[in-house]
């Protein structure tokens, strides 16, 4: 039995896309799609069936509103079933055309079947890598007209002519290139690397993307931050290139970059005697590089986690922050959170602020100017996107009334129990702008007001209620912080009482957190750099003499929903 | 790593307005492929034009991902037909529509073979693989001598393309005929030695299908492979590092030494990278024991092994990470596992659905090793995104670390317990889970008592909150602490017994009211257990049952302590008078000290005590209680207590002390598995013993059983002398056949090689190989059996120190390697 067995593609309905059987006799999906949705939402990647015959395992992963589902009627390693999936789902992009849409699939399912025939071979993965794929499949007609003008050849030439040489691993531990006098008409030299390629415009784009984990403490202390990133590069650079690309920090590569893992194509050795540096042969199109973690906190986090106040709190530099206070207004009903930008970010070249990351970048030589930034957003003066704010509610909640935002537009959407607080780029500039310079930067408020479910029950004096005057009282040794300290208080604070009795059964209903999502553009949040990135010109091959490719580089911060504020 | 396509999707700005239009535009879209009727199908199939037949082919293969088989399967002749094109995108989709459909058909299907295996000596590599491939994939049993002879062309040919396929095709046609076995385990052998990585790794996995247990056809290419290692694609590692979990638990005997332990050992030192919190603690808490410490003893072969295993952690492949993991988790020490402990903490990066499997992963490991994650803590902190599936694994990381934790990171952790159990967050799941893991906290084995008041300082202030679960799930955690230890939490108890009117919560009534009648007869004088009872009594009807339950068990103790403490005297004396020894044990008590019993009795028999009373009444209410169980409980304590004289067996009842509570870990029941399966991240769902197919970790060989090292070591060196392309399949088979013997023979005699074999194996490492395996083996065979005398320990000695030297060579070796990409790279 191998470990696929088969996989099932649907679309964002539910309706099945494509079966494809490998192995064995799984359950087809038809019986498995109702169990599946059966399951509650969120859904675990692997759902255990024990009702259907044989009992099965179901690992799910869903790309694009595309529900891709492969059961197993073994144990098998989840990880690598779910790494098969997402590599299915990268190779039909990388054939269909990127996003992942179900009438792309439909209408090619002739080069699909070959993709998903290719990839595994009696329910054993043999060969995921795009590239190699090229060689065997032929991309859909339709891409070629698309694509015509980027040089893409016409034919692929494959690179299964049988040859003598075994240009595959030539003992070494990372590919080596070819001899020179290899014949350029048979194997491609490196496994993720297709032959023969062929561009007449070469470029390549540096994309660095990294998204934001900040959790702040009600009294406004980090937690935790954590950046992960991500170095996205497209080649299309005609041969064999060998290129290096360097990275810089302001405080050091090593301090700053943690937890690397690579493409199969860098040099392992070269990183690590200098950190930093990434050489490596890529493979044609786009793939991802590298992926990192930066603790933007330090080593000395945990040592300002205290109650003094007198440690420094470590200084965090995030383009949008939020703020929430609760139990306000009388009855303790209201809430209201705020929303700061950091004045860094206004987008404005002419903006005087210095930077601790180093705003300006040491252009390489040879290195082109960033492209897609569009006018706003550069490394010089980055500007956030469009911010949006979800306060999520407690499920007791029954309405919100009276939600006023200062800027943007807000929304409670009762289904999923939560507000959703929009301001828009043209606001966000709008509101930075409004900011004359202080040290808070621009600040924008939302208040609402939550009804609970048995709001009216409470008025009446419903059935939570407790007597007030204890009929009992022992001596207590120790503080006794929760006992109501009006006890004993005569009834004519009764109104007082009331008021604080419906603050705290309203503080049940309080929000807990906010969270802030955003994206900026041309800044990271850990200050990492493209020094520069160089084609090799002595090791690269095929690539004509004083032909020097277009580069371009990318920087993009996102918070997904990363910057949560507590109270 | 994330994939490339998450990354797109936030590079992309108009990406989601694309995905938008689509799922609108997908309403309309079901028309959008239409069908051709059949008839005009089989006209473009039958067509002359290729064109024509490919515009058919396709159509097919669409129906056939889109509908039944029974649609399709009318036209298999006609698609069949196709199968002698010369155009290779027919012949791709006719074997596509014969792989799919082959069984329905299993007659017409074997119409093609005879063309199939003729593609099989095209010039063109890739239609040879992918003609190897469909025929293995059909399914018809017949066919099976066909396909194993297939497969032997395929081993032998030129192109690794084809050996792969080949490689691939062997647990295929095993499938289909397992008394192809023979055969087949030849070819793997072959395979198994190729030098292309690329094969390797498809034919280890073909292995693992096959015939896992069949470990001697690994011994010759074990270095090969592991020096492959890096080079094979993340699937063929991944079959490796499986294989090889297997192969090292079998042939590497664990050997350990007793050493004395200097201050600080290698393993501390490997772990800590910065300067961590956790070292000190851990130095002060037991330095005694770490006087003498056992270090394993790697064989240099396994050693071989892990460090090959260290360039895979950067993968960006997510299970190659956790099976190298898995490796040094149950191959390796302590030592290697921490190096593996960060790309773990990695994978959390990765994909939602990865993050989850990762999560479960990580539990296990920290079950074994909780100081080696205190340092990643940052990353288990839980965020409000968090699905429920991912901040109950999360907290339980939190409280598997708070023991290791220094006193600062104890504190934050708490702080994030407690933030969690607030009142205010979205789903009492995550409430109730804050507060059982705040529970843990407390009750583990190194907390000071100073934190543990502080969890239960913790605890009591969720009391007077207006969350249900909260105040219930605090009280049972709360009950759990004080059953512990209940000496210092007697004004708890008072104190919670106060909050008796603040409580609503059945469930936390109910714990309340059970923890005062536990506590009902300490400290008789100054008990508040009756004081309650009073007060519980007036408010009995309204109580929901679970803590009428305990009201009324609540009486009976009470009761029984009343018994105890004033037991009725004479009036019962002349019933009691045959068991003497419960006279004696109420006269002990002094039960009898009052000399003025009459007046005493009269005055009882006038105006019952309060607490008879209140007992009294309460078994009234209960009598009329609606609920069955409630009224039978009251029977049974009615009878228990019907004579109060004799309260022998109702204090055995209801006095018992009870056993301390345990709350174990979540993942405690499912740290039997093995890491990186599936059974692990199911659970006890999946039965006892795992799912289907799920295996243990076979146990560590015992010494002295395992198989001779030196079967991996010199006839590894034979094997990669011919390369395998131009393996010649006759002698391989002999020398299968020796091997065979050659383990059986090592098995028997328990094999102690001589000095004098090692020294002319030893100096004769390159005439070793010019000479034939076949030789080799005889004299082996021979030495060996003449000296057998030897002490093992001299042997073992012997054969490390061969070891290696051979390792030295695979050293120098590597380093060359380095220097020629150096100069690549130069």
């Amino acid at each position: 039995m191998g470990t696929i067995e088969a996989l099932y593609i649907f679309d964002e309905h539910n309706t099945l896309l494509l079966e494809h059987n490998y192995t064995g006799r799984p359950p087809p999906s038809s019986t498995l799609l109702p169990l599946y949705l059966s399951h509650p939402s969120p859904r675990p990647s692997l759902v255990y069936l024990p009702n259907t015959n044989p009992p099965t395992l179901l690992y799910s992963i869903i790309q694009d509103q595309l529900l891709f589902l492969s059961p197993c009627t073994t144990d098998t390693e989840p990880l690598q079933v779910l790494e098969f999936l997402h590599r299915v789902a990268d190779a039909l992009e990388d054939f269909l055309g990127s996003p992942l849409l179900a009438s792309r699939v439909e209408g090619c399912y002739d080069v699909v079947a070959q993709l998903l025939s290719e990839m595994v071979d009696g329910g054993v993965v043999s060969c995921t890598e795009p590239n190699a794929l090229r060689d065997v499949v032929e991309a859909p007609s339709f891409m070629k007209n698309l694509l015509g003008g980027v040089g893409l050849p016409s034919t692929t030439p494959s690179s299964l002519a049988p040859s003598n040489t075994t240009p595959f691993s030539l003992g070494s531990t990372r590919p080596s290139l070819p001899r020179p006098n290899s014949n350029p008409n048979t194997a491609s030299p490196v496994p993720w690397r297709r032959a023969n390629v062929r561009h007449t415009s070469n470029e390549l784009y540096v994309d660095i993307v990294e998204t934001l984990h900040v959790t702040l403490s009600p009294s406004d202390r980090p937690l935790a931050a954590i950046s992960n990133g991500t170095i996205a590069f497209t080649a299309k650079v005609s041969g064999v290139p060998d290129l290096l690309l360097q990275l810089s920090c302001p405080g050091g590569i090593n301090n700053a970059i943690a937890l690397p893992v690579f493409h199969p194509c860098v040099r392992l050795n070269r990183w690590k005697e200098r950190p930093g540096e990434l050489s490596f042969v890529p493979p044609d199109g786009r793939f991802v590089l590298t992926g990192y973690e930066v603790d933007l906190l330090g080593d000395a986090a945990l040592a300002a986690f205290t109650t003094s106040s007198k440690t420094p709190q470590p200084k965090l530099n995030i383009p949008a922050t939020a703020t929430i206070l609760t139990s306000l207004g009388p009855s303790g009903s209201d809430f209201e959170v705020r929303l700061s930008l950091n004045p860094r970010f206004m987008g404005k070249s002419a903006s005087p602020l210095p930077s601790a990351t180093g705003s300006s970048f040491p252009r390489a030589p040879g290195l082109g100017r960033g492209t897609g930034f569009g006018s706003q957003g550069t490394t010089a003066a980055p500007s956030i996107e469009e911010i949006v704010v979800h306060v999520p509610l407690p499920g007791s909640v029954r309405n919100i009334v009276d939600l006023r935002a200062s800027r943007g537009d807000a929304t409670y959407m009762p289904v999923e129990k939560g507000i959703e607080w929009r301001i828009n780029t043209r606001e966000v500039s709008a509101l930075m702008s409004s900011d004359r310079g202080g040290d808070l930067g621009a600040v924008a408020t939302l208040r609402g007001t939550v009804v609970g479910a048995d709001e009216d029950a409470e008025l009446e004096g419903g059935p939570v209620e407790f007597p007030t005057s204890s009929p009992y009282e022992y001596e207590e040794d120790t503080s006794s912080s929760y006992q109501a300290p009006d006890v004993e208080k005569p009834s004519e604070k009764d109104g007082e009482q009331q008021n604080a009795r419906k603050v705290k059964q309203n503080k049940v209903l309080m929000p807990s957190c906010a969270m802030v999502s955003f994206s900026v553009k041309g800044w990271l949040a850990s200050g990492i750099r493209v020094e520069s990135l160089m084609v090799d010109q002595k090791r690269s091959k095929g690539l004509g003499a004083g032909v020097t490719p277009y580069k371009g580089v990318k920087y993009l911060c996102v918070s997904r929903k990363g910057v949560e504020s507590r109270c | 790593m994330e994939s490339i396509s998450r990354i797109s999707s936030l590079l992309e700005t108009a990406r989601d307005l694309t995905l938008e239009a689509a799922r609108d535009a997908s309403y309309v879209r079901k028309t959008s492929t239409r069908v051709l009727p059949q008839a005009q199908l089989k006209k473009l199939l039958d067509s002359r034009s290729e064109r024509d037949v490919l515009e058919g082919l396709r159509r097919v293969i669409t129906m056939s991902y889109r509908q039944p088989p029974s649609v399709t399967l009318p036209l298999f002749t006609s698609v069949i037909k196709n199968i002698a094109s010369p155009s290779l995108p027919i012949k791709k989709l006719v074997y596509i529509y014969l792989l799919q459909h082959a069984e329905h058909e299993p007659d017409t299907a074997l119409l093609s073979i005879n063309t199939i295996q003729k593609s099989l000596t095209d010039s063109n590599p890739q239609l040879r693989a992918l003609a190897l491939r469909v025929m293995s994939g059909i399914r018809v049993p017949v066919i099976s001598q066909i396909v194993s002879l297939g497969i032997k062309r395929g081993v032998g040919d030129m192109s690794p393309y084809v050996r792969r396929a080949a490689a691939l095709a062997i647990p295929k046609c095993y499938g289909l005929d397992p008394s192809t076995e023979p055969q087949l385990q030849e070819y793997l052998s072959t395979l198994l030695g190729d030098k292309q990585y690329f094969v390797t790794g498809a034919a280890v996995a073909a292995f693992l299908e096959m015939c896992p247990e069949r470990l001697d056809l690994i011994h010759p290419h074990y270095r090969s492979l592991i020096r492959k290692l890096v080079d094979m694609d993340e699937w063929g590692q991944l079959a490796t590092l499986r294989l090889m979990m297997i192969y090292a638990r079998k042939c590497f005997p664990r050997r350990t030494k007793k050493v004395k332990k200097s201050k600080f050992d290698t393993n501390d030192k490997a772990t800590k990278t910065t300067k961590g919190f956790y070292d000190s603690d851990s130095d002060s808490s037991s330095p005694s024991d770490h006087e003498i410490e056992e270090i394993v003893l790697l064989d240099p072969d396994l050693e071989l092994l892990l460090k090959a295993c260290q360039p895979l952690l950067q993968s960006r492949n997510s299970a190659v990470i956790m099976a190298v993991a898995r490796t040094y988790l149950y191959l390796g020490t302590p030592t290697y596992l921490s190096t593996a402990i960060g790309p773990l903490i990695s994978l959390l990066r990765s994909a939602s659905d990865i993050q989850h499997i990762a999560l479960y992963h990580i539990v296990q490991v920290c079950l074994a090793h909780p100081e080696l994650f205190v340092n990643y803590y940052t990353h288990f902190l839980v965020r409000s995104i968090d699905a429920p599936h991912i901040w109950r694994l999360k907290l339980e990381l939190l409280t598997l670390i708070f023991p290791h934790a220094a006193p600062r990171l104890q504190s934050l952790i708490l702080a994030e317990l407690s933030h969690f159990s607030h009142s205010g967050s979205q789903d009492p799941g995550l409430v109730r889970e804050a507060v059982r893991a705040i529970g843990r906290c407390a009750q583990s084995s190194v907390t000071s008592s100073k934190t543990s008041a502080r969890c239960l300082h913790l605890l009591l202030a969720h009391i007077g909150s207006a969350d249900s679960h909260l105040v219930a799930e605090s009280l049972e955690v709360i009950r759990h602490l004080i059953q512990r230890n209940p000496e210092p939490h007697r004004t708890t108890v008072v104190r919670l017994a106060k909050h008796l009117d603040a409580a609503t919560s059945p469930q936390a009534r109910a714990s309340i009211i059970w923890l005062v009648g536990e506590f009902a007869g300490l400290d008789a004088e100054n008990n508040i257990a009756a004081d309650v009872l009073r007060i519980l009594a007036k408010g009995f009807a309204d109580e929901a049952e679970a803590a009428k339950l305990q009201i009324v068990l609540l009486a009976a103790k009470v009761y029984v302590h009343y018994l105890n403490a004033n037991p009725p005297a004479e009036r019962t004396k002349p019933a009691t008078t045959p068991s003497s020894t419960l006279l004696e044990r109420l006269q002990e008590e002094g039960g009898f000290q009052d000399s003025s019993l009459d007046a005493l009795v009269k005055q009882e028999e006038s105006k019952p005590h309060p607490i008879e009373a209140l007992y009294q009444y309460i078994l009234h209410l209960t009598r009329y209680d609606t609920s069955y169980d409630l009224r039978d409980r009251a029977r049974v304590y009615r009878a228990l207590l019907a004579t109060p004289s004799s309260t022998q067996l109702a204090s055995l009842l209801l006095l018992a002390p009870k056993p301390v509570p345990q709350i174990p870990s979540p993942s405690e029941t499912r740290k039997g598995y093995v890491l990186g399966s599936a059974s692990l991240v199911v659970g006890e769902e999946g039965g006892m013993g795992g799912l289907r197919g799920y295996e243990e970790l076979p146990s560590w060989v015992k010494e002295g059983e395992e198989p001779n090292p030196r079967l991996r070591e010199d006839i590894s060196a034979g094997g990669t002398s011919s390369s395998g392309a131009s393996y010649d399949s006759g002698r391989v088979l002999t020398a299968g056949e020796q091997l065979d013997r050659a383990v059986g023979a090592s098995r028997a005699q328990d094999l102690g090689t001589s000095p004098a074999t090692k020294s002319l194996n030893g100096v004769g490492g390159a005439s070793a190989r010019d000479k034939t395996l076949d030789e080799w083996l005889a004299e082996e065979d021979e030495e060996s059996e003449a000296e057998e005398t030897e002490s093992e320990e001299e042997s073992e000695e012997e054969s490390e120190e061969e070891e290696t030297e051979s390792e030295d060579e695979g050293e120098s070796d590597r380093l060359k390697k380095n220097d020629s990409e150096d100069e690549c790279g130069g």
